[in-house]
């Protein structure tokens, strides 16, 4: 009994620590403001890409 | 901070001069969470797709991969303000879209001689164009129908407002003019610059939309055919698809493309999958006259962008092919009538009642719910939602087999915008005023997309029949694919400036009346 | 060389559209048909008591009231019909003729239509839209003979009478064959070393026989072949290299004259109102019915980029290459009227092929619908002119 409620309270603990993450990571949109930063760096290797390019 | 539709001021959820916004909106505590749960299932969605390999490859191979960083915006740019059913019908459509859209990369990526490689798929692959109504599948359940023009450009430019600028520039560096309509413009530019996935048996291209898509279709095919040895049929849709004389040209040209299909890639066409389709067809039809019917009366519910993109995909793209998209459309139908029992609003004040006609520009797709937030605009449906309500035959008798090519030759000829664009001027001049009676509107709102020339072609006698009938007109110009020739403020300004100065109204919410969305995806 | 006796009377007729021969036509009791794209087989306009004429805006000032009702976007030829149907200027007309070939000009014949400004005092006058094949085989060749029955030769017949029997038509296709071999025979002189025709003078005389009534045109053409047989050229050939142009819709004659003031002679023209393919023989067998075969011919020899089948494309860049070689071009040019949706992928692919494939020295040119005496064209032209000369001599050289 003791057991199976210490894991229920672990499980608790993880699913609230997921939702705090990700619900903070979601309503401050900060999904998007990380990949806003990664978008120039990939721009810059398609830059570098040889490419056949021609009609 | 709100609950009730309205209360926020939207534009304050911009960065000035940023990429993306502050933070997302808190919608009240079920709607936000509804719309955090369907936020982490794209997120898994994504998570899922990065997690393959070959993904990852195409990734840092295909330039316009880099727009797909930014889906989650897409959602949040069409959610806008949304509460309750509307934003649960908008999820409903964006997810089951996200989903479509990631399994098709997916499957390009697998065939991609670059890629993946895998060639016994690839064998089973048909590449169609973006602008083409795949009816033509309906009877290959076994093929894969891929359109490579769809991720690179279509969708990419709806991710991201300046995805297409690259293959645009592209283009005319070998000597495209300026002035072609810039949607084959850059799909030719991803085929010159040399990124687009190689793959499939063979190719089916088609003369829709328009003279710039047809010509545009002969720089890809060149590559396609004598670069990658991938056979390609030009399927050719009569453009005056309103008269009976073309008819019979437009079924044998359906005929001849199953044929070059079975011909390369060995498949028979199977008529019970064909009739399956034509069944949901028919039923998305039924659903789609649903909301119509429903947007005519004062409470509207599935209604700008919420109708546009959802019916352009699965009118065009999917035409019953894929069973999610029947499931997706009994849960809008559901969703839509429970908010129209409720008498529901999407925004605080409707005060006007437009329908939007041209074709829209799509760097800013999410207009319509600006227009909707901003001056209380309802958009009731777009031209692009206009098309064919024809029922098609569902059950397999000899005599519906031979009727069914003169069904999918209809289909292809009604493609949507080609089936106002084209086919004289009634299905596009004369058309937009019965349905501004039908739908009880008192404005009109004109896309006028610069380099459209069937559409520039009737400006003036659009003017003329606006003023005839008292009904105020806005003209929207844009350049469809490009924001550097008009900004999405530039899009903007255009209504602003007419409410102000002929309307002579204050906007429903003036945060939003000037944003500084340029650098914005 | 000494002028012909019939160049200003030709030029005279260019510079009106309702030109002198169409009215003593009309007087004469024909039937005047007028159509706005090659792809509408012109020998079937020119039956028994009917005569076709292309419309054209020539002399275009203001475009101001066709840029309202069509917008600047689109290309200035549809807004100078406009402008010249809005003017009254196509009046004359007594039935009009337009197939989907583009959307622009669809869409100019429709403004026409629905601001009533054709077919004035006329009872029977009508429009005629069509649908036309998108690609050269059995279904397209079906669709062009059903779409010019229904919609050429019925409403000749119902609205005027004309007499559309199999008999009449080879009757028709005889006149218009009198008439394209007169115009190949004194296109042929343009394949001399040192040409007793100019490129302007032969677009003059083509030109005329798409706008005006052939029938009173044989004659002057006769007279001028003849003419020409005995034409003495001047000692020295005076261009500086030899061009095929090749392109989209061209009734401006000012063009022509400016590439060959700026030192390129035209030896070959392949643009619509060209005489490559539409001054070519239609040859009818006796086991066909006239009009299929009619349609077959223009179907399979039409050079609109329009044709989206990949055989038909390929055969677009050969034909203009073919001509290069047959009348020994040092380059081409292709022009584009700007705004031209088809004919902007054609200059783009036509141009790169030509020179990638064929290695023939390409220009590529934009132009309103009336040059005038465009300074910046000129210099474009005499530097292209210029820069096959250097290649010339550079080849030269290293032939030794």
């Amino acid at each position: 009994m003791k057991k199976s409620l210490k894991l229920l309270g672990v499980l608790l603990l993880i699913c609230s620590g997921f939702f705090i993450v990700t619900f903070t990571v979601y309503i401050f949109n900060l999904d998007m403001k990380l990949t806003a930063l990664i978008e120039p760096f990939l721009l810059k290797h398609y830059d570098k890409i040889e490419r056949d390019r021609h009609l | 901070m709100a609950k009730e539709v309205g209360a926020d001021r939207l534009g304050d959820f911009y960065i000035d001069g940023g990429k993306v916004r502050k933070r997302r909106e808190w919608r009240g505590v079920s709607d936000t969470l509804y719309d955090y749960s369907r936020w982490l299932k794209i997120m898994m969605t994504l998570g899922k797709f990065i997690a393959k390999p070959r993904n990852i490859k195409a990734m840092f191979r295909y330039r316009w991969m880099a727009n797909y960083l930014a889906v989650p915006m897409m959602v949040d740019r069409h959610t806008q303000g949304l509460r309750g059913e509307y934003l649960r019908i908008c999820h409903e459509e964006q997810d089951l879209i996200i989903d479509d859209v990631a399994q098709l990369l997916e499957n390009l990526f697998r065939g991609d001689r670059r890629i993946g490689n895998d060639t016994e798929f690839s064998k089973k692959v048909v590449l169609v164009d973006e602008n083409e109504m795949t009816a033509v599948m309906m009877g290959f359940p076994t093929l894969k129908c891929l359109s490579r023009e769809t991720p690179s450009t279509y969708v990419s430019v709806l991710l991201n407002q300046h995805a297409a600028e690259h293959y645009i520039d592209v283009a005319q560096e070998f000597g495209l003019a300026g002035d072609v309509c810039p949607m084959p413009e850059a799909e030719a530019g991803v085929s010159i610059d040399d990124d687009a996935p190689v793959l499939g048996a063979c190719a089916i291209q088609c003369n829709t939309t328009c003279d710039g898509s047809l010509l545009g279709n002969g720089v890809i095919s060149r590559r396609l055919e004598k670069e990658d040895g991938i056979s390609v049929f030009q399927l050719a849709a009569p453009l005056r698809h309103q008269e009976d004389d073309v008819q019979d040209y437009a079924a044998q040209e359906i005929r001849n493309a199953i044929a070059f299909i079975e011909q390369h890639t060995g498949v028979k066409w199977d008529w019970n999958a064909y009739f399956e389709c034509a069944k949901r067809v028919n039923y998305a039809t039924r659903c789609r006259q649903e909301w119509l019917e429903m947007n005519r009366t004062d409470y509207p519910q599935v209604f700008g962008s919420n109708l546009a993109l959802y019916t352009e995909t699965n009118y065009m793209a999917i035409c019953g092919r894929i069973p999610a998209f029947e499931k997706a459309d009994r849960n809008i139908t559901r969703l839509a009538r429970q908010a129209f029992e409720k008498k529901k609003m999407a925004a605080k004040e409707y005060r006007h009642r437009a329908i939007i006609w041209g074709v829209q520009s799509h760097y800013y797709m999410d207009f319509l719910v600006w227009l909707l937030n901003c001056w209380g605009i309802v958009p009731l449906t777009d031209m692009l939602s206009m098309v064919s309500t024809r029922e098609l035959k569902e059950t397999d008798t000899p005599e519906n087999r031979e009727t069914a090519y003169y069904d999918m030759a209809w289909l292809t000829e009604n493609m949507i915008m080609r089936n106002r664009t084209h086919g004289g001027y009634k299905v596009l001049l004369d058309e937009l005023w019965e349905y501004v009676e039908q739908f009880n509107a008192d404005m009109v709102i004109l896309w006028e997309h610069m380099s459209c020339k069937a559409l520039d072609g009737m400006h003036g006698l659009f003017e003329e029949r606006a003023r005839e009938r008292g009904i105020p007109l806005v003209w929207v110009t844009h350049d469809l694919f490009d924001p550097r020739i008009v900004s999405r403020q530039g899009v903007r300004d255009q209504i602003n400036s007419y409410m102000r100065t002929v309307m002579r109204e204050e906007p429903l919410d003036p945060s939003l009346e000037v944003l500084n969305d340029e650098e914005s995806w | 060389m000494k002028d012909l006796k019939y160049l200003k009377y030709f030029e005279d007729l260019l510079q009106e559209a309702n030109n002198d021969l169409i009215r003593q036509a009309q007087k004469d009791g024909k039937i005047c048909a007028a159509y706005t794209c090659e792809n509408t087989p012109e020998v079937l306009l020119n039956l028994p008591g009917v005569f076709s004429t292309r419309l054209r805006a020539p002399r275009t000032g203001s475009l101001e009231v066709s840029t309202y009702y069509l917008t600047s976007f689109l290309c200035e030829y549809t807004r100078a019909l406009l402008e010249r149907a809005v003017e009254g200027g196509f009046n004359y007309a007594d039935c009009i003729f337009t197939p989907d070939g583009c959307s622009m000009m669809n869409r100019c014949v429709e403004n026409m239509e629905l601001l009533k400004v054709l077919g004035k005092g006329k009872e029977n006058f009508f429009f005629s839209y069509m649908e036309i094949p998108m690609k050269a085989d059995d279904n397209g060749l079906n669709l062009y003979v059903v779409q010019c029955r229904n919609h050429i030769l019925k409403p000749l017949q119902e609205h005027y009478g004309i007499d559309i029997s199999d008999e009449a038509i080879r009757k028709a296709v005889e006149e218009h064959n009198q008439v394209c071999r007169l115009i190949r025979e004194i296109g042929e002189f343009r394949r001399e070393a040192n040409p007793r025709i100019t490129g302007y003078e032969f677009q003059v005389f083509t030109l005329a026989t798409y706008v005006a009534p052939k029938y009173l045109l044989i004659d002057k053409l006769q007279e001028t072949l003849k003419e020409l047989k005995r034409r003495k050229t001047d000692p020295k050939f005076a261009y500086g290299a030899r061009v095929v142009v090749a392109g989209s819709e061209m009734d401006d004659i000012d063009f022509i004259k400016l590439v060959e003031e700026s030192g390129a002679y035209v030896c070959a023209d392949r643009y619509c109102l060209g005489s490559f393919p539409g001054r070519d023989e239609i040859v009818l067998n006796d086991t066909e019915d006239a009009l299929t075969q009619i349609c077959r011919q223009y179907m399979y020899r039409g050079q609109c980029p329009r044709y989206m089948d990949s055989t038909k494309m390929d055969a677009r860049r050969d034909y203009v290459a073919k001509l290069a070689k047959e009348y020994n071009a040092d380059g081409i040019i292709y022009e584009q009227m700007k705004f031209c949706d088809p004919w902007a992928y054609e200059k783009m692919l036509g141009s790169h092929i030509l020179r990638e494939e064929f290695g023939y020295p390409v220009l590529a040119v934009d132009r309103p619908y009336a040059i005038g005496n465009s300074g910046q064209m000129r210099t474009r032209v005499q530097a292209f002119v210029e820069s096959i000369g250097i290649k010339k001599i550079r080849k030269e050289a290293a032939n030794g």
